[in-house]
């Protein structure tokens, strides 16, 4: 019986070890406020002028620290309880780019990869010698190289976009799943406790089959 | 003052002689092994999803324009909803993970032979009624994985003889998955599990008519069993213990690992995402359709597959006592399934290729083949084992058993 | 069937108890979520506040807003009915009208009788619920029963003459 299971838990490992085929750069997500909150303020410039993020509402960024001034500057005279969504209509994205761009609040949960998918898709463009930009994570998109980095050169400023796509993605990252960093504080507690409930039980198990003998 | 309630009830009801016989009295072997705690890890995950599941659909919208919208309601805004939710979703997987061991412990020991067929039985009625809330319970979300699972699995009915279309639309209430398939699945998925806790009663009821088997595979003397409580109660408690800790590690730490990406993805009839995979749990029976080239065949396969355990008590012929413990033979045919199972779970999960096709189709003939062989291998082995001598460790347990039964059925006649 | 049970000197172990204890702790820390997964979630807690721009209420004329979900009356009172007001006393609860209001003209209140919850209909001076029959004044105190208290002042404040903002006081 006990090899049944470790066969069973040796086929479990090899089938979640199954990645995409395409290679992804690993992206470490920070959960920092500071982090968050440039990757907010990225994605109000660089992003919502297409993309909605219709699970997030303003209110929810005052939650994250960002300051107040700039959540009223972003809503203008949206109420605080409106959805971030897309500045230009939705019809006209399709006429202009012949898709509608995808919503992105669960974006980091809904691609093979999570995160690392979503890191390594910014930074995947390059250019062609016949000069059109092309992105090699996810070639048929239609999404214009936004942080340019098809076209960085220098070290350094490809440090810096790597930095702003990381800043995003630890963004996104929290979008997908608010309550993450509350989970998994929550859950060391579940699990200290079940530890020592555990423990415990085990003893009287023992105490109570010991008369038995 | 409670004593006076009790006897009060006691002499309209028989509470404290059921609780007496069927609960803290109940004669249980006392060599039970950890293996028999599955059992009673499976009602609590019923309980537990029962529980969580009417607490969601307080707050679910069955609909397609809706639910997709109130699933992330639920995770951002209701309190504590993402912890209900990932409980639930979760749960899912171990309701199967704990059901799939209580089944493989009842194999390997045999504890599916006379006189616990219909003990068997129920618990093979059990499992279809598991799967299909389980299916059903998977459209609700309404996204990518939800859409495409619900329509490959209601097309599986093309098969049905002559009337094959009429049924998928008829499951469906529209010709594709639609509002109506939602909220219907919705419907049957609250209902079902009121049916699994009436089944689980039958299930007990039978167990209790024939008792618990145990790891020598024989009924053992009275003097060998012991009360229910505190014995097991306690060791039951023990092992729940162990297995929330296991699943806590996924509720808290990585449930998303049980969620497939695509299912962040609104429903949408239009583009099939380019990799559709059951759950983990359905991953074998799948490998079995995908491996049938033709579509009737494969789908028959499929059912086959999954009913054919209820023949287990006709397929094994042995009268060697204590399952796979003492059949070295029936032991390497277990082995040999469970490693083939695991296989057949790999091949459903990766992408068909014309090689992993190949292996499928190698795995589904051996899985067929080894309940096919069984009734000779079965019947050989015990030949064997006889002829070579059995080990004095049988005799006694066949001598006591046959003691047992002489004495048993004395005690008949002279009623 | 051996049937040697816990015996007394069991029943006072201390271990078992301990356990007992840890473990029904544990059971009630768990119905926290479901009982709480009951009340109102964020986003109508987000809703709670309500901002009313008062400049299209005509003197004498009453607005009804509605603030989570429940009927707020705003009368525009006149100098009659502040008089009126400010002279009596209630009825069935006392209660000075200077205490009801925050500006003499404005009258705040939440239009659910203290009843059985139905909401009063304006009538004559004061509303009178169809209900049951309860009659209320022009400060929403109740003058007739079987309502037992005035209607309900909700939190408010202004945020400038003409606008205030219900759910904050």
């Amino acid at each position: 019986m006990n090899k049944f299971m470790m066969v069973l838990a040796s086929c479990c490992l090899a089938a979640s070890a199954l990645a995409s085929e395409v290679k992804l750069d690993t992206v470490k997500v920070g959960i920092d406020k500071p982090t968050v909150g440039r990757g907010v303020e990225a994605m109000m410039t660089d992003c919502h002028s297409c993309h909605s993020m219709k699970y997030i509402k303003y209110r929810d960024l005052l939650s994250l620290g960002v300051d107040k001034k700039k959540v009223d500057e972003w809503r203008g005279d949206q109420p605080m309880d409106a959805a971030l969504m897309a500045q230009m209509p939705e019809a006209d994205a399709m006429a202009a780019y012949g898709s509608a761009p995808p919503d992105l609040s669960l974006m980091a949960k809904a691609r093979e990869g999570g995160a690392n998918y979503v890191y390594s898709y910014l930074l995947g463009y390059y250019t062609t010698p016949d000069g059109t930009t092309h992105n090699h994570i996810f070639p048929a998109t239609k999404m214009p190289d936004i942080l340019g980095m098809s076209n960085a050169k220098e070290a350094a400023e490809r440090t810096a976009i790597q930095g702003k796509a990381r800043d995003i993605v630890s963004y996104l990252v929290w979008a997908s799943d608010p309550h993450a960093q509350e989970r998994q504080s929550l859950g060391y507690y579940v699990m200290g406790y079940l530890f020592v409930l555990t423990l415990m039980l085990y003893f009287v198990k023992n105490q109570i089959w010991a008369k038995l003998k | 003052m409670p004593h006076r309630i009790i006897n009060w009830i006691d002499q309209r009801f028989p509470l404290t002689s059921f609780v007496k016989h069927e609960l803290t009295g109940y004669p249980t072997p006392r060599n039970l092994s950890y293996w028999w705690n599955f059992g009673f890890l499976a009602g609590f995950v019923l309980m537990l999803q029962v529980a969580t599941g009417i607490f969601l659909a307080m707050h679910y919208k069955a609909d397609i324009a809706m639910s997709f919208d109130s699933i992330q309601h639920i995770m951002r805004d209701v309190n504590y909803g993402w912890l209900l939710r990932y409980l639930h979703s979760t749960g899912a997987s171990a309701f199967f993970f704990v059901i799939f061991i209580h089944m493989a412990r009842t194999l390997y020991y045999g504890s599916y032979r006379a006189p616990r067929e219909l003990l068997w039985w129920t618990g093979q009625g059990l499992l279809l009624l598991l799967m299909g809330t389980a299916f059903m319970g998977y459209l609700l979300p309404w996204g990518q994985m939800s859409f495409w699972g619900a329509t490959v699995i209601t097309n599986l009915f093309r098969a049905t003889p002559f009337i094959g279309d009429q049924v998928v639309i008829w499951l469906r209430g529209d010709y594709t998955v639609g509002d109506a398939t939602l909220t219907r699945f919705f419907a049957l998925h609250y209902l079902f599990p009121f049916l699994i806790i009436g089944a689980v009663i039958v299930h007990l009821v039978a167990l209790h008519t024939v008792k618990s088997s145990n790891p020598s595979g024989i009924n053992l003397q009275d003097k060998d069993n012991i009360p229910f409580h505190p014995y097991f109660t306690i060791k039951d408690l023990y092992g729940l213990g162990l297995f929330l800790m296991l699943y806590s590690v996924f509720v808290f730490f990585m449930p998303d690992s049980l969620i497939e990406p695509a299912n962040n993805i609104p429903a949408n009839p239009m583009v099939t995402p380019n990799h559709i995979v059951p759950e983990w749990y359905f991953l074998p029976f799948y490998a079995i359709l995908r491996s049938v080239p033709n579509m009737v065949g494969g789908v028959v396969a499929m059912g086959v597959s999954v009913l054919i355990f209820a023949f287990m008590p006709y397929l094994d012929r042995s009268r060697i006592p204590g399952g796979a413990h003492y059949r070295p033979m029936f032991r390497g045919l277990f082995y040999f399934f469970a490693i083939d199972m695991g296989v057949l779970g790999y091949i459903g999960y990766i992408p068909p290729t014309e090689q992993s096709i190949l292996i499928g189709q190698v795995a589904t003939f051996i899985y067929f083949t080894l309940f096919l062989i069984l009734p000779f291998l079965s019947k050989f082995e015990e030949r064997w084992l006889m002829k070579r001598g059995l080990t004095p460790e049988i005799e006694a347990l066949i001598a006591s058993e046959a003691k047992e039964i002489s004495e048993k059925s004395k005690k008949r006649s002279k009623r | 069937m051996v049937t040697e049970a816990l015996n007394d000197g069991d029943r006072r172990n201390f271990l078992i108890k301990l356990t007992s204890v840890v473990g029904g702790a544990g059971v009630a820390a768990t119905c926290v979520p479901f009982v709480a997964s009951m009340n109102p979630s964020s986003d109508v807690l987000a809703k709670a506040e309500t901002e009313v721009d008062l400049t299209h209420i005509t003197l004498g004329g009453m607005h009804t807003v509605a603030w989570q979900g429940k009927p707020v009356f705003i009368l525009h009172r006149t100098p009659e009915q502040i008089k009126a007001s400010a002279e009596s006393n209630g009825g069935l609860q006392p209660e000075a009208d200077s205490k009801r209001v925050q500006k003499p003209e404005w009258l705040v209140v939440i239009g659910v009788c203290t009843h059985m919850g139905c909401v009063p209909n304006k009538e004559g001076p004061g509303w009178e619920c169809h209900c049951h029959g309860s009659q209320y004044d022009d400060s929403g105190r109740v003058i007739r029963g079987p309502a037992p208290k005035n209607l309900e002042v909700p939190p408010y404040h202004f945020v400038a003459d003409n606008k205030i903002v219900i759910g904050k006081a």
